[in-house]
């Protein structure tokens, strides 16, 4: 993993003593990392890595990349204090995060940050490429809302691409995912998104996930079963039946995926018509991480 | 474009090229035993979570759901068009694997890919790969058979051109999502042709974005849409598996 000139942060977890500890961080504008010795339980071996941008948001043009590197065994949660604005493009310039992960045999990674919203007009494009071991386990969570929709500003921005990518033992793929969400002539995204002002995808990779997999797996289709129902026998060949309109869409819609050789992998994909219907869902579904990393996730954010 | 073996006189590449056109034509007949349409590419899902309301919500959701084949699989069929290639269809296979993360869309692609390469090693004999690979590979688990990258490995060997190839890979997708909306009843075969050809301007401009790219660009344009496919396995009564 090169550093160079533009390398904005650097964060190496390590066993010292036998406890995950902070061997190296470095970071410079535009990114700040914060690292507080007390957020989870002392009694649970986990780092917290807060992530923050200068001015709480991210201006067009800002290059910002970060290298985090989870040793054989450790435990490392990165997270962020406020969702992840980004600010109208000036000159049609692109703001752009690479992340570069490698967890080690037996060690875990935790990204649990709060959304990223873009405003009107901004172009965002961010990469995160995580490098594992068949031991490794790691959780990401990585998603966007449609803009300050109370505004009325609704997935108006330019473009926002979002790239995550899971590598095995180096160099074999397991998980290549790319979404791009860009305004054109064919649909622009907000008729694309329908009611919807969320999305988000949550990935559980890892042996120590096997039973949260499961979990949400089951929890997922047991939500979802209730919410989907065949259309009435009337539908579009003849006059429409009222009933058909009074059937509302989904607030939330969930799935979930499994992925990766032998299943190791499970991706949930989650849309709603509202930012605190995820962050309930989040909540509510990882909330056993609490074991791992010592707090819950997104107990504090989004109340 | 002339990718004949062994034939040398002028007439004999004229017929080559009209050859090709039966050939071309039989590929994207309905009636190619490739498996029986038993895919919705997601319809089905998006009428039981009541996204279609009604007849006219069809036109978009379908060009939505090319959009996004366009952005996420022609590369795949490209590539392989250009290098047809074992080498080069077993890579590409297996990142298209790691691609289709949604577990309904990546069953579908295999079984649909496994039943077209099944068909066209006995239909295009003369195309001795089309069978050794299969026998090859077949039960291997190397390869996983995925669609976009068979149609893409077959149309290389059989000479279609790039831009043909996409072509067809687009209107195939069109094709299968009208026969479902059909056999959902959402739309009476008459108006679902209708659509057909009131799409087919929107369909040119879709391959004509989405054409002539790299697999690492490769991407999806509709989460919600992906979303929602996701819960095919969810719906309890169901006339379609994907």
């Amino acid at each position: 993993m090169a550093e160079t000139e533009t390398t904005s942060g650097v964060v190496t977890v390590e066993k010292v003593r036998g406890r995950s500890t902070i061997t190296r961080c470095f970071f410079k504008y535009p990114l700040k990392l914060i690292l507080p010795k007390k957020v989870g339980s002392s009694q649970v071996d986990a780092v917290w890595i807060y992530a923050l941008s200068y001015g709480g948001g991210i201006v067009s043009g800002d290059q910002i990349s970060c290298k985090i590197s989870v040793g054989d065994g450790c435990t490392a949660s990165v997270t962020t204090q406020a969702s992840t604005k980004v600010y109208k493009s000036v000159d049609s310039k692109c703001s752009e995060q690479v992340l570069e992960a490698i967890i080690g045999n037996e060690a875990f990674l935790v990204l649990i940050p709060d959304p990223v919203t873009c405003f009107s007009t901004a172009r965002y494009s961010q990469k995160q490429n995580f490098r594992i071991f068949s031991g490794s386990n790691l959780v990401v969570v990585d998603w966007i809302t449609s803009g300050r929709y109370q505004s009325g500003e609704r997935w108006d921005f330019t473009s926002y691409k979002s790239t995550n990518c899971i590598y095995l033992d180096n160099d074999r793929p397991i998980f290549i995912d790319s979404v791009l969400l860009e305004q054109s002539l064919v649909c622009d995204i907000a008729e694309r998104m329908q009611c919807y002002q969320v999305i988000a995808m949550v990935i559980l990779l890892g042996p120590k996930l096997k039973n949260l997999q499961n979990q949400i797996k089951e929890e997922v289709k047991k939500m979802m079963t209730v919410k989907l129902r065949p259309p009435t026998t009337n539908f579009g060949r003849y006059a429409k039946s009222e009933a058909q309109h009074d059937r509302f869409v989904p607030d939330l819609i969930a799935s979930c995926s499994t992925f990766g050789p032998q299943g190791i992998g499970s991706v949930i994909r989650v849309t709603a018509t509202t930012t605190e219907a995820v962050y309930a869902f989040l909540r509510t579904h990882l909330s056993s991480l609490e074991m791992f990393l010592g707090a819950p996730p997104y107990c504090q954010s989004g109340i | 474009m002339d990718h004949s073996t062994s034939k040398s006189c002028t007439n004999a590449n004229h017929d080559d090229k009209s050859l090709l056109h039966w050939t071309q034509w039989q590929l994207l007949d309905s009636v190619l035993p490739t498996g029986g349409f038993p895919h919705s590419f997601g319809l089905e899902s998006a009428l039981q979570s009541n996204l279609i309301k009604q007849p006219e919500d069809l036109k978009p959701f379908i060009i939505q759901v090319l959009d996004n084949t366009g952005s996420l699989l022609l590369p795949f069929v490209h590539t392989l068009n250009k290098s047809p290639d074992t080498e080069t269809w077993t890579c590409l296979d297996n990142l298209l694997e790691a691609t289709l993360t949604n577990e309904i869309a990546r069953k579908a692609s295999a079984t649909q890919g496994s039943a077209l390469l099944r068909v066209a090693a006995s239909v295009f004999r003369e195309i001795t790969e089309l069978k050794l690979i299969r026998e090859r590979f077949i039960g291997s688990g190397l390869v996983f058979f995925h669609h976009a990258c068979v149609f893409g490995l077959l149309t290389g060997l059989l000479g279609f051109d790039g831009r043909m190839a996409q072509r067809a890979y687009i209107f195939m997708t069109m094709r299968d999502v009208l026969s479902a909306a059909t056999r959902l009843n959402v739309v009476g075969p008459i108006a679902a042709s209708v659509l057909q050809h009131e799409i087919a301007s929107a369909a040119e401009g879709i391959v004509e974005k989405w054409r002539d790219r790299n697999v690492e660009d490769a991407c999806q344009t509709n989460p919600l849409l992906d979303t929602v496919q996701g819960c095919h396995a969810y719906l309890f009564s169901r006339l379609f598996c994907s």
